[in-house]
């Protein structure tokens, strides 16, 4: 009896600490979406307070100006967000038709050359992807996808090269018994059949993963994309936009504006990633085990 | 259940055809669209999509053949103005009625790069700041100046922005702005005398206020300068750099290095010049084009000087100095004589006497034109007054090649940190090898 | 060819390609010699023997793949494959003030390659097309019937939908990643740099120079800067690997613990550095530690130090901040994979070992640790050659600050491999030292990972999963 309370004592004792860590790391983690979201909310205009950089947290006064002067028109920032919006539904939709097709050819069927391809691709996958811009910046060039034509380029760069991350797709289809497929093709239906009405229905946790991972990455996209876009402003998307405003001494003084813009940004991200969270976690731990 | 079937068919027909371009069918794409198709027409194709950019909607002619659309970038701040000053450059020239204008905003560093990057697909008519000239006369990215203005350009803008403008003995470029230069702004409740460098960073210290300056390239020449150092590099006409001139590894160079070291170990400095990012500052090394923001934080305290004295380790006193800069615009190589006529036309154009002025009362930039600098307005202005007493003890900036802003960069890194505890053989040992390296940049 | 040879590269690859080889080469001959004419034809009318044996639709392909490589051949890569010796010698001139451009070595090169590319797939479907017609050959004289178009069609869909799974991606790939790959590695071997522009200036093979440059240790010599960088990367990716690791387990078993409530909100707080764009909350933090950030200048106000801490500018200082923050990004995704696995270890096993008195460090240690070791290995190994080429964090924290005159090539101390190459590239416009240094970040990944992958305990055969 003893023991058994000094044992509820101690676990007591341990959840109270295991609380307190808790609470710290949430506050560490959270600290700098704070200091965003506040600074966002610090106005521009020097009548109502300095709007550069200051080293307080809490602003004096608070103000919509950042996201009044975003949204008014005065620069391109809805277009540009028009524009990432559009890259990412694109994106998020075509990788992973492509991601899909690729990672069941790899799973369930055995040609020449499978193992070579995957090989390869792993191999590919080890060089670092920078030099390549210019490459790649010259033959969209070509095919007249860059300035005016980059948002088009964009895309397809990025569905293009997108049938090399089929690793934790494949990973999953790997895990649904091969017998379900084989008793479908014994009662007659086709590869094609199997895969459109059997493994894709089934699969709805991994689709959800590869096509929200694919539809976060143009949000952050601030270097290839403006490689493209080449000085064009409207197709710029709001990552390069944005960090132009950090970045470029033309832009004075725009931290806050900058702040509020990434709070936009964050927000449709945000939301879509804590609703489909749950196929997020899946998926990343899925891909972990299977490597 | 058939009309899925059909859906299926089609999407596999799609496929299937793709796959008929096999391993091969990546360059059928390309053969259709690139045979015959140049650069230039490129350019042109790609200006119909974007016509809410186009400052006039003149339809093309048919008597220009080629490209008819001119780009110019220029900083997000002046894109309004230069949008203005098109048109009425237009109403001007009825002859080049041919020719669309595009204006984009493209930063000046930017811009410098993106032409480097690819000139074909960059504007026609850019703004640059004049260290990147010798980097994009390289790279082959400046038209030289028309011989016709050559005159004019020498005479009626000054001394130093001419020279900035030439790469050996070429003129490459139209001078803009010759405001590029930094000197000291400060908070007049703070700092009581202005004139020495030891006092202003005591009355921060003693305000628990920050002096930023920063020590990478462009700035540190304040010291060395100072001191008496030279840094000059001899260019030729096509923008290779044949000598370096440095004395940086003496003992006036150990007296500037030594006192960008003490600056630096002070609790008041702060790494830095663009006043947009600075904090809680009495004193900033900055130029115009932060004059806005400054005055914005400083309100009624706000004061401009020209930089300040330090006294040396040796004990004796020195001005600081420094680059005197200029903002320049260029032309790039054109194909199509007609175009370049355009192209130089309106260049000179935007950098004439009355665009200048114009230029200077719509965003503040202080000219490079004479006439335009002896103006009533400019003269006024406390920013470009305080730059233009500095400027007497300045050295206009010359070319130098893009491997020394790396290497100074470097030097500013190290002169915050390993040499803060350095003895004085290390620091000769390192102006040595700082100078021995700026030195290997000319062939 | 190459596919085939892959298979059994284990023995000795060099001597079983050349064998295979050989066999091919025998086996196109033994095809012309006993095939028809219409096989005969197809040597040079790709699908013509198909065509005529009722198999239109399949005939049809070859040819046309056939037709439009030759075309492209002879319309536009032609012109730049024979200038890719010397990538052009036609300099850019003037006709008076108006430039006229010569060669444009980038685009020689570039399509040169291309151009070479496609060559390599022609002579590939060729030789599909033979063993084709000889397997077509083969049926017929066996007597037997050749599928038609209709059932060559629909194994599209059955026995052959790979080919039609794969034939976009692999495409896709070869266009848009193997193509600027083989160029960047073709610009190694050039000189390609400020000095050399396309399209105004020319530039030229110059063999094994730059890598020379790379390894010289002379003063300007990029060996000394080169070491110093490739140190800072293994070390950086070792730290951000493990700790991160070892964290993010910690923090999921705290979470986990028996009696601690609002597992998800504690969750959902973390992983809210994944959702919100780096971009944005990399670049606060890294303005948060400067020296005049928030961190810096509350503790100055609150009298807690005299001078501010040099968290960017102090080398050593930097690096820590660097691996300390990424555990800030690192813990969440560790987090999300620890709470699912641990979930998997068979809790009698903890039953079994707290009967026997363990402490709970001690089955930490000889039952989790083990059974996350084993099953996360792959991964672990993926995260190192991740963190290897980490971009976003160097670059948004410190863009590689504090540099030194000690380094060359405008490397700062916090520089990884790739963030020292973006600079060569975007900066400098040093391409064909970026180049090298591409070529050395991939050695360096390469042999890490398989040194790495053959030690790991999990590696098994693949298919001993399904």
């Amino acid at each position: 009896m003893a023991k058994q309370s000094s044992m509820k004592r101690n676990r007591a004792i341990g959840n109270f600490f295991s609380y307190v860590v808790l609470v710290l790391i949430s506050l560490i983690w959270l600290f700098p979406f704070v200091g965003v979201l506040l600074n966002s909310f610090r106005s521009y205009d020097p009548a109502v307070e300095y709007g550069g950089m200051v080293d307080y947290l809490i602003p004096k006064h608070f103000s919509l100006d950042n996201y009044k002067f975003i949204l008014s028109g005065q620069t391109n920032y809805l277009k540009w967000y028009g524009n990432t919006v559009l890259i990412a539904i694109c994106v998020a939709v075509l990788q992973t038709i492509i991601i899909l097709c690729v990672s069941y050819a790899l799973s369930r069927m055995r040609f020449k050359g499978r193992t070579f391809l995957m090989r390869f691709w792993l191999i590919l996958g080890m060089f670092p992807g920078f030099l390549t811009m210019i490459c790649l910046y010259f033959l969209l060039k070509q095919i007249g996808l860059t300035q005016a034509g980059a948002i088009p380029g964009l895309i397809l760069v990025s569905v293009a090269s997108s049938g090399m991350g089929y690793y934790v797709c494949k990973g999953y289809f790997d895990t649904i018994p091969k017998a379900l497929d084989e008793a479908a093709r014994i009662d007659g239906a086709s590869r094609a059949r199997v895969f459109l009405t059997m493994i894709i229905p089934m699969s709805k946790p991994i689709i959800i993963y590869t096509a929200l991972v694919a539809f976060m990455a143009p949000w952050c996209d601030y270097i290839f994309a403006s490689y493209i876009a080449f000085g064009h402003d409207s197709s710029y998307n709001v990552a390069v936009a944005l960090y132009r405003w950090m970045n470029t001494g033309d832009y004075q003084g725009y931290f806050t504006r900058f702040c509020a813009g990434g709070v936009l940004v964050a927000i449709p991200v945000t939301v879509l990633f804590m609703l489909l969270q749950r196929y997020y976690v899946e998926g990343v731990t899925g891909g972990a085990v299977k490597g | 259940m058939k009309k899925k079937l059909v859906a299926v068919l089609m999407t596999a027909a799609m496929a299937v055809s793709l796959a008929a371009c096999g391993n091969a069918g990546t360059t059928d794409n390309t053969t259709d669209n690139t045979t015959g198709t140049t650069d230039t027409q490129t350019t042109s194709e790609e200006t119909p999509a974007v016509p809410a950019e186009e400052v006039s909607e003149n339809a093309p002619s048919g008597e220009v053949v080629g490209d008819t659309t001119v780009k110019v970038w220029v900083a997000d701040a002046v894109v309004d103005f230069t949008k203005e000053q098109i048109t009425a450059f237009q109403a001007d020239h009825p002859e080049f009625a041919g020719f669309d204008f595009l204006v984009e905003a493209v930063g000046e560093g930017d811009a410098a790069g993106n032409m480097i990057t690819d000139v074909t697909a960059g504007a026609d008519i850019y703004g640059f700041a004049q260290d990147q000239l010798a980097r994009l006369v390289a790279a082959g990215a400046l038209e030289e100046v028309a011989p016709e203005n050559i005159d004019a350009l020498s005479t009626q803008n000054d001394s130093g922005a001419v020279a900035a403008a030439k790469v050996g003995n070429t003129f490459y470029a139209y001078p803009m702005t010759s405001d590029n230069g930094y000197f000291l702004y400060y908070d007049k409740s703070v700092i009581s005398d202005p004139s020495t460098l030891e006092g202003i960073v005591a009355d921060c210290e003693a305000a628990g206020k920050s002096i930023y300056m920063d020590l990478t390239g462009w700035y540190q020449t304040a010291f060395f300068f100072g001191t008496g150092c030279t840094m000059t590099y001899d260019s030729d006409d096509s923008g290779n750099f044949t000598a370096a001139n440095v004395d940086y590894d003496s003992d006036k160079g150990l007296v500037a290095l030594k006192e960008m070291i003490e600056l630096a170990s002070s609790s008041a400095f702060q790494p830095g010049s663009s006043a947009g990012d600075a904090v809680n500052y009495a004193a900033i090394i900055d130029g115009t084009w932060d004059a806005a923001t400054v005055k914005a934080f400083l309100g009624d305290n706000y004061a401009c000087a020209k930089l300040p004295t330090f006294t040396g380790s040796d004990g004796n006193t020195y001005q600081m100095s420094g680059f005197g800069g200029f903002k320049l615009l260029g032309v790039k190589p054109q194909t199509d004589a007609d175009k370049l006529a355009v192209c130089d036309a309106l260049a000179l154009y935007l950098t004439s006497e009355d665009v200048q002025l114009a230029r200077y009362n719509a965003v503040g930039w202080g000219p490079s034109n004479l006439n335009a600098q002896n103006s009533d307005a400019v003269k006024s202005d406390e920013a470009l007054s305080a730059l233009g007493q500095q400027l007497a003890f300045t050295i206009p900036q010359g070319q130098y090649p893009g491997d020394y802003w790396t290497r100074a960069e470097a030097l500013a890194g190290d002169v915050q940190a390993s040499f803060q505890t350095a003895s004085d053989d290390d620091l000769k040992a390192a102006l040595a090898t700082f100078q021995a390296d700026l030195e290997s940049y000319a062939k | 060819m190459a596919k085939e040879q892959s298979r059994k590269a284990k023995k000795n690859p060099i001597g079983e390609f050349f064998k295979d080889l050989g066999a091919d080469i025998a086996d196109i001959g033994t095809t012309f010699a006993k095939g028809g004419f219409r096989t005969r034809v197809s040597y040079l009318i790709m699908g013509f023997g198909q065509i005529f044996r009722g198999q239109v639709l399949r005939g049809f392909m070859y040819l046309f793949v056939e037709a439009a490589i030759i075309c492209y051949l002879i319309f536009f890569g032609w012109d730049y494959l024979k200038k890719f010796t010397t990538l052009g010698t036609v300099e850019t001139g003037k006709v008076g003030r108006v430039t006229v451009y010569g060669d444009n070595s980038f685009l020689i090169l570039l399509f040169g390659i291309l151009t070479i590319m496609a060559i390599v797939a022609l002579i590939f479907m060729w030789r599909l097309n033979i063993r084709d017609n000889k397997k077509q050959d083969e049926l017929l004289r066996a007597g037997k019937k050749l599928p038609g178009n209709k059932a060559d069609w629909l194994s599209l869909f059955d026995s052959n939908f790979d080919k039609t799974l794969l034939a976009l991606p692999v495409v896709g790939i070869f266009v848009f990643t193997v193509l600027p790959i083989v160029f960047m590695i073709c610009v190694a071997f050039t000189n390609y740099d400020a000095t050399h522009q396309a399209p105004s200036k020319l530039f030229t093979w110059v063999g094994f120079e730059n890598f020379k440059n790379l390894f010289s240790f002379a003063s300007t010599g990029f060996g000394g800067t080169f070491v110093q960088v490739l140190i800072w990367t293994i070390v950086w990716a070792f730290f951000a690997t493990f700790i991160d690791y070892f964290l993010g387990i910690a923090v999921a078993m705290l979470i986990n613990r028996k009696g601690v409530k609002f597992k998800k909100v504690w969750r959902t707080i973390l992983v809210m550095t994944i959702a919100v764009p780096q971009f944005v909350s990399l670049l606060y933090v890294s303005k948060l530690f400067d020296s005049n950030g928030l961190i810096n200048g509350t503790l100055l106000r609150l009298g807690w130090i005299k001078t501010a801490i040099p968290f960017w500018t102090n080398p050593i200082l930097a690096k820590v901040m660097i691996i300390v923050i990424n555990i800030w990004i690192g813990i969440p995704y560790l987090m999300l994979i620890a709470t699912g696995l641990l979930m998997n270890i068979p809790e009698d096993l903890y039953e079994s070992a707290r009967i026997d008195g363990a402490s709970p460090w001690q089955m930490f240690k000889s039952i989790t640790l083990p059974y996350m070791f084993f099953v996360t290995g792959p991964f672990l190994l993926t995260q190192f050659t991740g963190n290897l080429n980490n971009f976003n964090v160097i670059y948004l924290l410190t863009g590689g600050a504090p540099k030194s005159g000690s380094m060359v090539g405008g490397a700062g101390k916090t520089d990884l491999l790739v963030t020292w190459l973006y600079k060569m590239t975007i900066n400098d416009t040093n391409y064909k030292m970026a180049a090298v240094i591409g070529i050395m970040v991939f050695i360096v990944t390469a042999v890490i990972s398989l040194v790495v992958y053959q030690m790991l305990p999990s590696v098994r055969d693949e298919e001993g999963f399904q």
